[in-house]
């Protein structure tokens, strides 16, 4: 059974698709055989990242039947231990895949058998953005300083707290009761979450319990990307603390990545940032980042559950 | 899961009941930091509203228990709602500081007791050993030893009432004069250890000075 870990956050241009990609590198050079997956179609980019300039097969080719299993369309790639199913797509259409496609991609990821698959997610907080990232045992938010991706983070997070209430309650159900809370409360429900679980509980507590437990097994990860020297580095810290305080969802700090125009320089050359510059600040910070997060990730199989639930 | 609305003002703070004003201040100025209009890491997160009532209810709630006089009512309030045990507040952990001349180096339990001067004087007019003692013309350190058993008090408690070091007294006692200060200190010694006694510290510190003058 692999563990999935997805990288997402909202914006774009926060350093997603690098981190997923140096992280991947450098799992696969303790060790562990990875997998990581471009799951943010019609802006895939993963493998330039990791130096595929054209990748020959992608996910695409699965989704359209080309190739039978989603397993054939791994693609090594010059790291060993690492493998890469890549997003890039020649079909236009397929950026907004369908229910049934999507359930389909789902299940076949939780069947691939890796020490550590990673997800790279697209920005925007769709319903499809949503499930991908929360299939995963491990959901790493990464934001940059700066209030706009933090505002993405944040509707992110709030998206995701109802699509798991929506998911666990079923769709009229879901309705009555944010309309009931919604009378309630005005219009806070939109904004605070908080209130529309205390409302389901004192409505139905049985159903409020349910919801409270399915709540508590997201497990929120947050990296801190483009820390530059100016910038206050327990901002992190203190993102994780308001979403516990306000929201009761578990969210533990990873670490700060330090800002570095190397990582420029790495892009430009389709060369893998770590390789390239594996004793800069921002590889140091990488190597922790990576490190934390593996002593904090217990072995958990949440794809399970939400495959099943 | 507590909603913010239901929390008390030290959950609101973050602080536990215990704690002193200074970590109040404290977690008060790191939460308005937190949630204040230009915070970096709340941004977008509160409406404009929730901020301002967020701050005020912080504001509220520090406010209350910075000072002394309506936290000990809001305290007293909690632990009447049962969101408190009375042994945790504050003003039942509050420590106040020690004196630093609690620290005793020959600190035994019991030792101090309170003595009365004119039963002390009177014990001693009434006893023949001790007058015989006073009348000598010379007397030593075994002398002074020999009253103070006489009187029934222990050198620990001269120790402990005089703040002479009680291998001090010992050394006057025991006529140890190799292990003698100046006699300036030895003197001065003495002359508490009398006092103590309630006995004429003149004819004992001339009767002592005599003594050792023979000596030499």
């Amino acid at each position: 059974m692999s563990q999935i870990w997805s990288i997402g956050g909202g914006k774009g241009g926060t350093g997603k698709s690098f981190i997923a990609g140096n992280l991947g590198i450098l799992l696969a050079k303790e060790g562990y055989k990875t997998l990581l997956i471009d799951v943010d179609f019609g802006a895939a980019n993963l493998h330039t990242i990791i130096g595929i300039s054209k990748p020959e097969r992608s996910i695409s080719d699965f989704l359209n039947r080309r190739l039978a299993t989603l397993d054939e369309t791994v693609l090594p790639t010059p790291i060993p231990n690492l493998y890469l199913i890549s997003g890039a797509m020649n079909n236009l259409d397929i950026a907004n895949l369908t229910h049934q496609q999507k359930i389909k991609l789902l299940r076949n990821i939780a069947r691939l058998s890796y020490d550590y698959i990673l997800l790279d997610i697209g920005a925007g907080t769709s319903f499809n953005t949503i499930d991908y990232f929360m299939i995963a045992d491990s959901g790493i938010f990464v934001t940059t300083p700066e209030p706009t991706s933090i505002e993405n983070v944040y509707r992110f997070i709030r998206s995701a707290y109802f699509r798991k209430i929506h998911h666990v309650l079923k769709a009229h159900d879901f309705r009555t009761l944010a309309d009931e809370a919604e009378r309630q409360n005005g219009n806070a429900t939109v904004s605070n979450p908080e209130i529309l679980l205390h409302v389901i509980k004192e409505l139905d507590p049985e159903k409020g319990d349910i919801v409270e437990k399915a709540l508590r097994t997201l497990d929120f990860k947050l990296i801190l990307n483009q820390v530059r020297k100016q910038d206050n580095p327990n901002i992190g810290e203190l993102i994780c603390k308001i979403i516990e305080r306000h929201l009761a969802l578990k969210m533990s700090f990873i670490g700060n990545l330090s800002f570095d125009d190397h990582v420029h320089n790495s892009v430009c050359k389709k060369l893998p940032f770590v390789d390239l510059y594996p004793y800069t600040r921002t590889a140091l910070d990488l190597r922790e980042c990576c490190k934390n997060h593996l002593s904090i990730n217990k072995d958990k199989t949440s794809v399970q559950q939400y495959l099943t639930a | 899961m507590k909603l913010y609305q239901e929390k008390n003002n030290y959950e609101l703070l973050e602080i536990h009941p215990d704690v002193a004003p200074t970590e109040i201040r404290h977690a008060y100025k790191i939460l308005f930091d937190l949630y204040q209009d230009e915070s970096i890491a709340t941004y977008s997160f509160f409406s404009e509203k929730e901020r301002k009532e967020i701050l005020s209810s912080l504001e509220k709630a520090y406010l209350t228990l910075i000072d002394p006089e309506s936290r000990k009512l809001y305290d007293r309030d909690l632990v009447g709602l049962g969101g408190l045990e009375e042994e945790r507040t504050y003003s039942n952990h509050k420590k106040n500081p020690s004196s630093i001349y609690d620290f005793k180096k020959t600190h035994v339990q019991g030792l101090v007791t309170i003595r009365d001067p004119e039963e002390l004087k009177y014990r001693a007019s009434q006893n023949p050993v001790i007058q015989n003692i006073l009348d000598q013309d010379t007397i030593t350190g075994r002398d002074v030893k020999k009253i103070r058993t006489e009187l029934k008090i222990t050198l620990e408690e001269i120790a402990e009432a005089t703040k002479v070091r009680i291998e001090m007294l010992r050394i006057i006692e025991e006529d140890n004069q190799e292990l003698f200060l100046p006699m300036v200190y030895m003197t001065g010694f003495l002359k508490s250890y009398v006092r103590y006694l309630q006995l004429d510290e003149v004819v004992i510190l001339d009767g002592f000075i005599k003594y050792i003058d023979k000596g030499k």
